[in-house]
């Protein structure tokens, strides 16, 4: 017979035969680690000490998850230091309890494990998972701008050795059930419940008198801790950390220090010394800012929240007009969720490109056993002829951004469509407006714009014309679940919201590079403020020669500026350095890798600059980016702010350290930005002066988001 | 010839230097850059000023090793042309810091120092940086023996009993606890805090307030097995052949306590100083170090302290009050009887028995007990002294300006 704990959080169970006491997490919808949590906790380690002649404990879960971490709600209102530490500290204090309750503890885990959740199996003396593929464990806090504060910087590296710990924390890393076997973070695998379920029993038997390997003196894996060898483990995990972050992030950078000197500790002091990092981290701004976005924000956008939403997808066949890179990816994540896809084409070398595509993609995913990769694969059919596409339910067009060429396959194309079919638009500036004026039917026209290479992002920027229905919308919004990509919904104009951001970034990069700065200096001042790719760099993978194209198509909607870097750029393509695939741009190539910035840049320099303080040239490649957004609200391009966050960051890679543009500007306050922004317009020109609704916010002393 | 002033003087508290202790899980970088921080903090010390950092460490290894004076600088947020010097005179370091900033001063060559020390007992072991000095050559050719059986061995040439030194540890304890009570500390004392700015330790937590001498009659004398049984003693008999039988009446209630701790002082010249906007606490008068008998090792204070005074023209008697580090009871006992200077003038608040000894600290901190206190009771001139390794003595004298 099943009991619970008092406040009902966790299913309590004993096996008097094996004296064996089971505790089935069972928090309301999912477990999640909070004060409830801690106290459910408690209680079932009370109830499971007073059974009579205990030999054992399971730890499982009610539901899907076995438990995905802290409770973020809470975690994130929390700015007072002396209040959390307290509560991690009793959280910590309740997993040591577990570990040396004196019984074998094994956590049954069938489901995922993260963060917190992740920690409370490593605070048991065995971890057996159920042999599948949904299954994750790991420890992501570094991901969301503080660090595993429940033991997982100390019990980690204390349990398969310092580098295989520092690969998990620092990147956040969660691990498929199979592959967290290899790596050490669970010990075993078990194909179903039953057999995961005896398993435990068995070890809970053979292991009468468990102990953690950090309560028996055991040597850690691998080097020891304040060896010479682990010295320079973690100084080449320093410095592999700021080449890939450039020191915007002291997440990752405490959670070295704190397991670097927890391991010089005892275990239950070492636990302080990470209990007082992770505080010190998710107490700061940063943490505030990336939880609100990279938490928050997403998981809104992941549920679609304040949209419109309908049942009736009503899609099984998906027309893709134009079968280049965007057209083939697209093609292949259809098949792959589920849908029938016609792939046109006006050259047949390009369909034969496409399907070399899609073949090497389906190989890639080796879950798939042969018989379902040869069906995601036969879902997709090649074709030149415009009548393969009767019936298709929806047509992507992706072809050129040339207003008349799509206009002239939209009015080829449209009537192959099915009754109830739709259309959108794959363009990355071109008004849907503009678009949908040659459509018999504009509330069934919309536009979603990808981002390259399709399979790999996860964003979609859907563009809503004037005209396009709620309905439409919410049948884009339906089929954007299905292929599992994350969606912000904009409204129209030239560049809707993510392109005019990007552009704003890499045009101001070139800008600098012609006002006489140290392309060096440029690149590092991107990159050390947090943008996921430096100016010149992201600049020469776009191609040059296509942002020319868009300099043309700006000129007709009055939206492109009149600055040196325009001139400069033409020039460059003029030159023959039109990027990485030209294999010359803002840096040299060889063999299509990158060989340093180009000597050549100081000669396109029309001034000389009074500084080039890093610090400056960083605040102009974020402000530009946040004044723009800042338009896009003004202009009502962004209808929910949280859309301008998660477009910039997961669509062209705002930096993700600042929580998005907007909430950038909140740090600074507004009317700091907007004192800021004033000066850069008086020095570098009109493109910095800000709108006016951020005049109107700093004198109403007004923020995007609710400050924290 | 310059003299040179002491400027102001900060401590942490002393933790107890066991993996219990609240300072344990502080790196010693941090305590001292803690130290360093506040004095240059409530001092608004312009650190581009300091021409160097001079820092008393001992055990130079592990987390003290790779001149610790030079990073914890750093890690105090202290102007990149302030440099630092890490020195070991082992218990003698964070007085020799402060006599070396003086003498650097008083050269000329030098206008203001930052002295200092620190050591984390609970994090790097003492001993555990090796050395020559217990290696059986060494025996052979130097003679060297633990400090216990020194110690044991000058309380046995003074003819220092068990009660009496047990006597010397419970007045040392009450001295302590009622300095403690009375705030008496507070004018050095800075808290350490962690990284949240959470106070980790405020007050010094080795003193065991209400020791009585029945309570330390209890306990077994620390070096009588190894003095005996282990032959130890032995060592010593060549030397000291008189000597019939050490009498062992050391224990760890009347010998100093390991602890946590780190201290910072500043040394200039008056000019210096006040172009800093800083009025002296005292000046320094003089300072000695002296070697002795490595056998027994700790009668270094009292050459040491003579040594000083001639150089001050000063006697024994007209210094107000002293600090005489209590690294066991006989030493400052030793130090009374030979130098004949009365208790009520001795370590008026309490000592390292009660307190603790942070090797590479302490001498830093009895210059700020000794100032604070002669503050506090209005006096004028005192003196710092300890006994050191190897058969060694250092001494300060300092007035009160």
């Amino acid at each position: 017979m099943t009991h619970t704990t008092e406040n009902g959080t966790v299913q309590l169970a004993y096996d008097a035969d094996a004296k064996v006491a089971t505790l089935t997490l069972a928090m309301p919808k999912v477990n999640r680690i909070n004060d409830d949590f801690g106290l459910g906790l408690q209680q079932a380690l009370d109830w499971a000490e007073a059974q009579e002649g205990l030999a054992g404990i399971i730890v499982d879960s009610a539901h899907k998850d076995w438990c995905v971490g802290a409770d973020i709600d809470r975690l994130f209102k929390e700015r007072n230091a002396a209040d959390l530490i307290q509560r991690v500290r009793h959280l910590g204090a309740l997993y040591r309890r577990l570990e040396t309750l004196g019984v074998p503890v094994v956590a049954a885990l069938t489901g995922s494990a993260l963060g917190g959740g992740y920690e409370l199996a490593l605070s048991c003396h065995h971890r057996i998972a159920l042999d599948e593929a949904r299954i994750q464990v790991g420890l992501p806090e570094v991901t969301l701008g503080v660090l595993p504060g429940a033991g997982g910087t100390q019990r980690l590296p204390r349990l398969i050795g310092i580098q295989g710990a520092l690969d998990i924390v620092l990147q956040g890393k969660m691990l498929r059930a199979p592959k967290a076997k290899a790596a050490g973070l669970v010990d075993a695998l078990a194909s179903d419940r039953e057999a995961l379920r005896s398993a435990a029993l068995a070890w809970i038997a053979a292991n009468k008198h468990a102990k953690q390997p950090w309560d028996t003196g055991a040597r850690i894996p691998g080097p020891r801790p304040g060896s010479g060898d682990a010295r320079n483990m973690f100084m080449a995990a320093c410095g592999m950390l700021e080449k890939k972050t450039a020191g915007a992030y002291p997440a990752p950078q405490l959670a070295i220090a704190a397991m670097q000197e927890g391991l010089a500790l005892t275990f239950d002091r070492a636990m302080e010394v990470e209990a007082r990092y992770f505080v010190k981290l998710a107490t700061s701004d940063q943490a505030k800012d990336m939880l609100r976005t990279l938490w928050f924000h997403r998981t809104a956008a992941e549920k679609h929240e304040g949209l419109p939403h309908t049942d009736a997808l009503d899609v099984d066949r998906v027309g893709i007009l134009g079968a280049g890179m965007m057209g083939a990816g697209l093609a292949f994540v259809c098949a792959k969720a589920g849908f029938d896809v016609v792939l046109k084409d006006i050259k047949a070398e390009v369909l034969e490109a496409a399907q070399a595509h899609c073949n090497a993609q389906a190989t890639k995913l080796r879950h798939l056993g042969e018989d379902d990769r040869a069906a995601l694969l036969g879902r997709i059919s090649y074709t030149l002829e415009l009548d393969a596409l009767d019936g298709c339910d929806l047509v992507i067009e992706a072809v050129f951004e040339n207003l008349d060429l799509k206009h002239a396959v939209t009015q080829d194309t449209e009537p192959k469509l099915s009754e109830r079919g739709f259309w959108a638009s794959n363009t990355s500036a071109l008004p849907i407006d503009d678009l949908a004026k040659v459509s018999v039917d504009p509330t069934k026209f919309i536009g979603l714009h990808f981002f390259s290479p399709v399979e790999k992002m996860q964003l979609l920027e859907i563009i809503v014309g004037a005209q396009t229905s709620d309905q439409t919308l919410a049948r884009a919004l339906a089929f954007t679940r299905r292929i599992k990509k994350l969606p912000i919904v904009v409204g129209d104009g030239y560049g809707f919201y993510t392109t005019r951001v990007f552009s704003a970034y890499i045009v101001e990069g070139a800008q600098l590079v012609a006002e006489g700065h140290d392309p060096v200096l440029i690149e590092w001042a991107g990159r050390s403020s947090g943008m996921v790719v430096p100016p010149l760099q992201v600049f020469d993978e776009v191609t040059l020669s296509l942002v020319v194209k868009g300099f043309a198509m700006g000129r007709t909607y009055g939206k492109t500026l009149d600055i040196a870097a325009v001139k400069l750029i033409e020039d460059m393509v003029a030159d023959g350095r039109a990027g990485k695939a030209a294999g010359a741009g803002f840096y040299a190539y060889a063999d299509g890798r990158r060989r340093g910035l180009w000597p050549g840049l100081k000669d396109k320099a029309t001034g000389t600059p009074e500084s080039s303080a890093v610090e400056e040239l960083a605040a102009r490649l974020l402000g530009i980016q946040a004044l723009e957004a800042a338009r896009c609200v003004e202009d009502g391009v962004i209808k929910q702010h949280r859309d301008a966050e998660v477009g910039a960051i997961f669509g062209v890679g705002f930096a993700p350290n600042t929580g998005g543009p907007l909430a950038y500007i909140d740090r600074m306050g507004v009317a700091a930005f907007v004192a800021r922004m004033d000066d850069f317009a008086a020095r570098f020109g009109p493109r910095y002066a800000p709108p006016k609704l951020l005049r109107n916010m700093a004198t109403k002393n007004e923020t995007f988001f609710e400050p924290v | 010839m310059p003299d040179a002033y002491l400027f102001d003087a900060v401590r942490t508290p002393r933790g107890r230097g066991k993996e219990s202790g609240s300072l344990y899980t502080i790196r010693p970088i941090d305590l001292l850059a803690q130290a360093l921080r506040a004095l240059s903090n409530r001092n608004e010390l312009d650190t581009s000023q300091v021409d160097d950092v001079v820092v008393g460490c001992v055990t130079q290894t592990g987390d003290q090793g790779a001149c610790i004076a030079r990073f914890a600088a750093l890690e105090a947020g202290w102007h990149v042309d302030a440099p630092g010097v890490t020195l070991n005179r082992f218990c003698g370091s964070g007085l020799q810091a402060i006599n070396d900033a003086a003498a650097m001063v008083a050269s000329g060559f030098y206008d203001a120092v930052v002295a200092g020390g620190v050591e984390s007992m609970s994090r790097v072991k003492m001993g555990s940086d090796g050395g020559a000095i217990f290696d059986p050559a060494t025996q052979w050719n130097v003679g060297s023996v633990p400090q216990g059986v020194s110690a044991d061995l000058l309380a046995t040439l003074h003819g220092l009993s068990r009660a009496d030194v047990d006597a010397f540890a419970v007045e040392s304890q009450r001295r302590a606890a009622a300095a403690q009570a009375e705030g008496r500390f507070s004018r050095s004392l800075v808290p350490v805090l962690d990284i949240n700015g959470l106070p980790v330790l405020e007050a010094d937590e080795y003193p065991r307030p209400g020791t009585t001498v029945e309570k330390l009659a209890e306990l077994k004398p620390s070096f009588e097995v190894m003095g005996k049984q282990f032959g130890l003693d032995a060592l010593t008999k060549s030397k000291y052949p008189q000597v019939e039988r050490i009498n062992h009446v050391h224990h760890a209630g009347n010998a100093s306590g390991i602890v946590d701790g780190a201290a910072a002082t500043l040394v200039a010249t008056k000019q210096k100083g006040e172009s800093l906007g800083l009025k002296p606490r005292a000046k320094i008068r003089s300072v000695a170090v002296v070697g002795t008998d490595p056998i027994l090792m700790l009668a270094g204070p009292m050459p040491a302290s003579r040594k000083a005074l001639k150089k001050a023209g000063m006697q024994a008697s007209d210094i107000d009050l002293w600090e005489v580090n209590e690294a066991f009871a006989a030493v400052p006992m030793a130090f009374m009887q030979e130098l004949d200077v009365d208790h009520a003038r001795v370590n008026v608040n309490g000592g390292a028995i009660a307190l603790g000894h942070p090797l590479g600290a302490t001498g830093a901190m009895l210059m700020s007990t000794l100032i604070d206190a002669l503050e506090d009771q209005d006096k004028t001139t005192g003196a710092a002294t300890l006994c050191i390794g190897g058969g060694m003595g250092i001494a300060t004298v300092i007035e009160r300006v």
